[in-house]
């Protein structure tokens, strides 16, 4: 995998005897747009630190864009951003002095794309950063990270404290970044809705592992909901193969699949004399069926 | 001519995957006759901006049209309808009136559902739809 901007190997961490990320794989191909989602809990924000190599894995390796995360040089910073899922800045500067400071650190700053985001989100270039909204404050350190055109951005539920009009605006601006292929974002919500616009691919984390990976249309053209309508009552055991789970009430059955199989429907069309109707399932749906149960 | 984005409307949290809402899109344009043959896209980036979705995903709806025949590649110019060659018109005659309203049909039947829902009448009903088509045209 040489094109790969971001590719993991097994990575496990444990915090005392709580195993949050339990065998990580994951390979994030260059240009890719990657949504990454997972309930509360699931390992979201501890998998992107150890990305970055702000924590240690307890086991396995990471490549963030061809180096060790844990040693990361400088010239591999300037390719990324990264906006945390809390934000600090000094609380004392004034937006615009917070602006020039960080444009300083990057050889790549880009200060009319910086102004531009400056004045759509309506930050207040006078105000101190301290009593910033937490909005302002996520928008601020967007405009940041977004300010020098990093390759690879990295977003820790960039959202959660945005407002829908702002998170649309947000959203807006994050394709617009992507515009470009040579860019590559990884973002992390647990909100689906506002992966299905921007996201080209979905990695869903799940119980320490990543359960699911691939193109986000591609996801969506195979999984699916499957209601079963048999000509007589289906045993309490039945199952459909490969299905993630089956719900049988009388003679109908609700199963939902990863892999739409022709074979598998027409085998239980013969066997069950049933009515196979395939639902297309949203990523919310398609997410609820994965942590069904 | 050149179509409108406007003209073509997604939605995100379908089931159905922006891309191929796109085609079919597409395609409903072409059959109708409502795109003719020469007639251009709007370019990946324009769409991509005008649907607020990622360019991969007109990019992929529209090289998959140009592998089915749907559309073709003109170079730095974009996609275009094809200019039908005389087999292929006789070949795929324009889809007749009671097949494009076949293509209706799924909505309608989620119309009807939400209408009965909320008890209005036919006629209340196809009053709302009236006032949008008005809308929509003037």
């Amino acid at each position: 995998m040489t094109d790969a901007i971001i590719s993991t190997q097994r990575v496990t961490k444990t915090f005392g005897s709580k195993a949050v990320l339990q065998g990580v794989d994951l390979s994030i191909p260059a240009g890719a747009v990657v949504g990454l989602i997972g309930t509360n809990g699931a390992g979201k924000s501890t998998l992107i630190k150890c990305l970055l190599g702000l924590l240690r894995p307890t086991s396995g390796s990471i490549q963030l864009l061809g180096e060790d995360p844990w040693n990361l040089s400088a010239s591999a910073k300037s390719r990324l951003g990264y906006v945390p899922q809390i934000v600090k800045l000094y609380p004392w500067m004034k937006v615009r002095h917070v602006v020039a400071y960080t444009s300083a650190f990057y050889d790549s700053w880009d200060n009319d794309w910086a102004e531009t985001l400056i004045d759509r989100w309506d930050l207040p270039r006078e105000h101190r950063v301290g009593p910033l909204s937490p909005g302002q404050l996520q928008k601020l350190a967007l405009v940041l990270a977004l300010g020098y055109r990093p390759e690879l951005l990295v977003l820790d539920e960039p959202v959660a404290s945005l407002d829908p009009v702002a998170r649309r605006e947000f959203l807006r601006s994050l394709l617009e970044v992507c515009q470009d292929e040579k860019h590559t974002v990884l973002f992390s919500t647990h909100i689906t809705s506002d992966l299905e616009r921007v996201a080209s691919h979905l990695a869903i984390l799940k119980e320490g592992k990543i359960v699911m990976f691939d193109e986000l249309d591609a996801v969506k053209d195979r999984v699916k909901r499957l209601r079963i309508s048999s000509a007589s009552d289906l045993p309490r055991d039945f199952s459909v193969r490969g299905a993630l789970r089956t719900e049988v009430t009388g003679r109908q059955a609700v199963a939902a699949v990863t892999d739409l199989d022709e074979n598998v429907l027409n085998e239980v069309r013969d066997k069950w004399q049933a009515e196979v109707r395939v639902e297309d399932l949203n990523l919310e749906d398609i997410f609820l069926e994965l942590h069904h149960g | 001519m050149q179509t409108n984005p406007l003209e073509f409307a997604v939605q995100p949290t379908s089931g159905v995957p922006i891309y191929r809402q796109l085609m079919d899109q597409v395609r409903s344009l072409v059959s109708s006759g409502r795109l003719k043959p020469g007639d251009r896209l709007p370019s990946v980036r324009q769409m991509a901006a005008e649907l607020e979705v990622n360019m991969m995903t007109v990019s992929k709806a529209y090289t998959r049209l140009e592998a089915d025949g749907v559309l073709e590649r003109e170079r730095g110019l974009g996609m275009r309808v094809p200019e039908a060659t005389s087999r292929d018109a006789a070949a795929a005659p324009k889809a007749s009136v009671a097949e494009r309203q076949q293509e209706l049909k799924p909505i309608a039947d989620e119309l009807a559902t939400r209408a009965w829902q909320l008890k209005l009448t036919d006629a209340q009903t196809l009053d709302v739809v009236r006032q949008v088509l008005k809308d929509r045209k003037s």
